[in-house]
């Protein structure tokens, strides 16, 4: 029998910013934006929510429904910082750990009575640990399973301890919507009530063939998730396990839609260049490289190429994606927003080119000393002619590329 | 318009069309063949827009004319038929009529005026025996990118000059360079430069694996095209834009090590161990020691592999890198007995050359390796 502890920071952007500003506590705070700017809310505080506002809604939106509430900028640097911070915690207590987003964690405990007690025990003593040493606020789901513990700490919230003790776990689940299981969006919610299954109860209830005939392989680990049970593609490594990311990708959203050529391409070399600085930090080289292009009208095309030597250089990204750009865009269409993308990792030995190959080393060079820099000055530090036009403000993200403590690839 | 041709001779004539007429357009009368009657002989032409094709054969013409029958069909039909004459007739709504023997068939067509224009082939530049370009081309063109996005690269460089006549073709990684000395490809005094895409290459082959031993190819070039008269036979090409990299700066000024190699032995090692290499990089590990070269590879699902061939080599342990399918493209090509292997170090260029006596040309083959 494993036990498992999810962990979860509470309103984690709203409370690091509070951090800074004690004076935001209590008030509803979104981050994000301003409000009369585009794009979505990175997170809401408690009394924010109150209101309905709710991270990924539209920042116009949340004004609408919370007009007094306080809009800041969310601040990136400062969150991978306390996500640094709570990794160390939580390699202080336990050796397997896994973030799975900026702010949330899977702890694998088994086994670890003698040095902490019983499981509620060890929860609280983290929980404490926690509230110490950053001064956030965590939830913390405790089970048999990552999903069950995942459950539980959202049932937790805030700022509480909850153990679904084995074998309760159908009792526990029966009465939550399906919407809680991870997995279960928006659409899936839709498709499942359709059938009449609104709670995780009901989904418990049926025959896993009717799951797999009516939704595939995804269905039947809806049946496997619906029982407690770890099933489904997130949970196939062990926690703990290196596992590399398996793409790395990056978007803007213009403030206001553009046509202008410089500007558009000024973006794509940011973006190529935070990519890059992504594969170098992971090690890795990219063979395919994508372009997402989404108009004014929200019409939005991906394009790919695969080159014949995997690179993790921004010059050599930008040159693929600034020709993809080139060669898709409806030139005069308002651009929305611009994402560049890149998968399909080489493997091996490298192929070195008889042209330009000085000028290749010469640029990794160049971009690794860009690199030590931004380790040391902050992400600004340094950028490239190219992108400087394009030098907007990193949004925030829950799951940016890298996260503290997950193993790069040897 | 009426003729009547040999079946052999259609059948031929149009196998040469084939390779130039579009599979799949989107315009239909790129799927067909001209065939325009005229004195003696039928003319056929064939064209994708980017390359066009004229043959012509004897033919008794009965009323001279022209009209277009898609390209394929005719020749999937016509090689069907007995030996023998073939007559074909176009009608009023552009069909043809065609009898041989006891079968008569009538064939969609379309009217020669929406078939596109092939433009005049200008004053000749130089004629070039055309077994020296195929062979040429042979030993070049497997080093062609095929890539689409580097279109400079998806040709081979021609470079006519009174010192002779020179091939050169790159994908960024490996670079093949073969020169004839102009009393081998034919005098000249003008200078001419030019790329010629790589589907123009396949059919000049083509073309000179249907003459004569010692037929010349006459050679033109306009502003855009390319022109390769063989016989009755010409080919015409769209030149590939752009610039083509400084060769001349990659080719290898010095080297510092030579490994001569007997051919057959080093192809059947590489090729015997590239079975265990990685499946994508293909990549090898070459080693160089006193007397011998000994070549590795591993790859992790199928297993590993070594082999070690005699050479004359002398000097300091090396151990590079390459890309197994590109020292083999080399090796498969020229035919003499003997090569050699000038290498630098681990991360420069290596060099691959024909030795040993009958190396008429200069054969030049530069391969990057790979980093191991």
């Amino acid at each position: 029998m494993r036990t498992y502890f999810h962990l979860d920071m509470d309103a984690f952007f709203v409370s690091v910013e509070e951090l800074y500003d004690p004076s935001l506590k209590g008030k509803p705070v979104v981050v994000g934006g301003r409000p009369n700017e585009r794009g979505v809310v990175s997170a809401a505080s408690y009394a924010a929510r109150k209101f309905g506002v709710h991270s990924a809604m539209p920042l116009r939106m949340a004004y609408k429904l919370c007009p007094q509430a306080i809009f800041v900028d969310g601040h990136p640097e400062r969150y991978r910082d306390y996500s640094h911070k709570i990794y160390g915690v939580l390699q202080s207590f336990s050796p397997l750990v896994e973030m799975a987003s900026i702010d949330e964690a899977y702890l694998d405990m088994t086994g670890t009575e003698r040095l902490y007690g019983p499981p509620l025990r060890a929860a609280h003593l983290l929980h404490e640990r926690m509230k110490a040493e950053t001064g956030l606020n965590c939830s913390i789901g405790i089970a048999a399973s990552r999903l069950v513990a995942k459950i539980g700490s959202d049932q937790a919230k805030p700022n509480g301890v909850l153990w679904v003790i084995p074998g309760e776990e159908p009792a526990f689940l029966a009465p939550l919507d399906v919407r809680k299981v991870p997995g279960v969006g928006k659409v899936a919610e839709k498709q499942l009530n359709a059938l009449g299954i609104r709670k995780v109860g009901d989904l418990a209830r049926l025959d896993e063939s009717f799951l797999d005939q009516r939704f595939g392989k995804w269905g039947l680990a809806l049946a496997g998730k619906s029982r407690g049970l770890d099933a489904g593609g997130w949970f196939d490594t062990e926690i703990g396990a290196a596992e590399g990311p398996k793409s790395i990708s990056h978007e803007h959203t213009f403030s206001e839609d553009t046509t202008d050529l410089a500007q558009i391409e000024s973006t794509l070399a940011r973006l190529c260049e935070m990519v890059g600085r992504r594969l170098r930090e992971h090690r890795l080289h990219a063979r395919t490289i994508q372009l997402k292009l989404r108009y004014w009208d929200f019409s939005t095309f991906t394009r790919a190429h695969s080159i014949a030597r995997a690179t993790d250089l921004d010059t050599e990204l930008f040159e693929e994606i600034r020709e993809l750009f080139r060669r898709n865009w409806k030139t005069g269409a308002a651009v929305r927003l611009l994402g560049v993308h890149v998968s399909s990792w080489s493997e091996g030995d490298e192929q070195l080119n008889l042209m330009g190959e000085e000028k290749h080393q010469k640029w990794r060079q160049a971009l690794e000393a860009a690199d030590r820099l931004r380790d040391k000055f902050g992400e600004s530090a340094v950028s490239l002619a190219a992108g400087l036009r394009g030098n907007f403000r990193e949004r925030t993200h829950e799951n940016p590329a890298s996260l503290p403590g997950k193993k790069k690839p040897s | 318009m009426e003729f009547t041709v040999s079946k052999s001779d259609l059948v031929r004539e149009l196998s040469l069309s084939q390779g130039v007429v579009e599979k799949k357009t989107t315009i239909p009368i790129l799927s067909n063949v001209l065939l325009e009657a005229e004195g003696d002989r039928v003319v056929l032409t064939a064209t994708d827009l980017e390359l066009g094709i004229r043959c012509s054969c004897p033919a008794r013409v009965k009323k001279e004319g022209a009209g277009t029958v898609p390209a394929r069909k005719l020749l999937e039909y016509a090689r069907l038929l007995p030996e023998g004459d073939v007559n074909m007739k176009f009608l009023e709504n552009h069909w043809a009529s065609i009898t041989c023997g006891r079968s008569k068939t009538r064939i969609a067509g379309m009217s020669r005026e929406s078939f596109p224009e092939l433009p005049q082939m200008p004053e000749q530049i130089a004629e070039i025996p055309v077994k020296l370009l195929a062979s040429m081309i042979a030993r070049t063109s497997f080093a062609i990118s095929m890539e689409e996005s580097r279109f400079t690269l998806n040709g081979a460089l021609l470079f006519l000059r009174p010192e002779g006549l020179t091939m050169v073709a790159t994908d960024g990684h490996r670079l093949a360079y073969v020169q004839a000395a102009s009393a081998e490809s034919g005098q000249t005094n003008k200078q001419f430069r030019a790329l010629v895409p790589k589907k123009a290459l396949v059919e000049l082959v083509k073309l000179a694996d249907e003459a004569d031993p010692d037929a010349k190819a006459i050679f033109a070039g306009d502003d855009n095209h390319l022109f390769f008269q063989v016989g009755h036979r010409l080919l015409i090409t769209r030149k590939l834009t752009g610039n083509f990299p400084d060769y001349e700066r990659v080719l290898p000024k010095d080297h510092q090590l030579v490994a001569k190699l007997q051919k057959d032995e080093i192809r059947s090692a590489i090729e015997r161990v590239a079975q265990f290499a990685d499946e994508r990089s293909r990549s090898i590990r070459v080693q160089f020691t006193n007397g011998e070269v000994r070549i590795f590879s591993s790859s992790a699902e199928t297993g590993e592999s070594e082999e070690s061939v005699t050479s004359e080599y002398q000097g300091p342990d090396l151990e590079i890198g390459f890309n197994a399918q590109y020292l083999l493209d080399f090796l498969r090509v020229i035919p003499q007995d003997h090569m050699a292997f000038e290498l630098k170090d681990q991360k420069s260029a290596g060099e691959m050359r024909p030795a040993g006596d009958g190396v008429a040309d200069q054969y030049r083959y530069v391969v990057m390796p790979m980093r191991i």
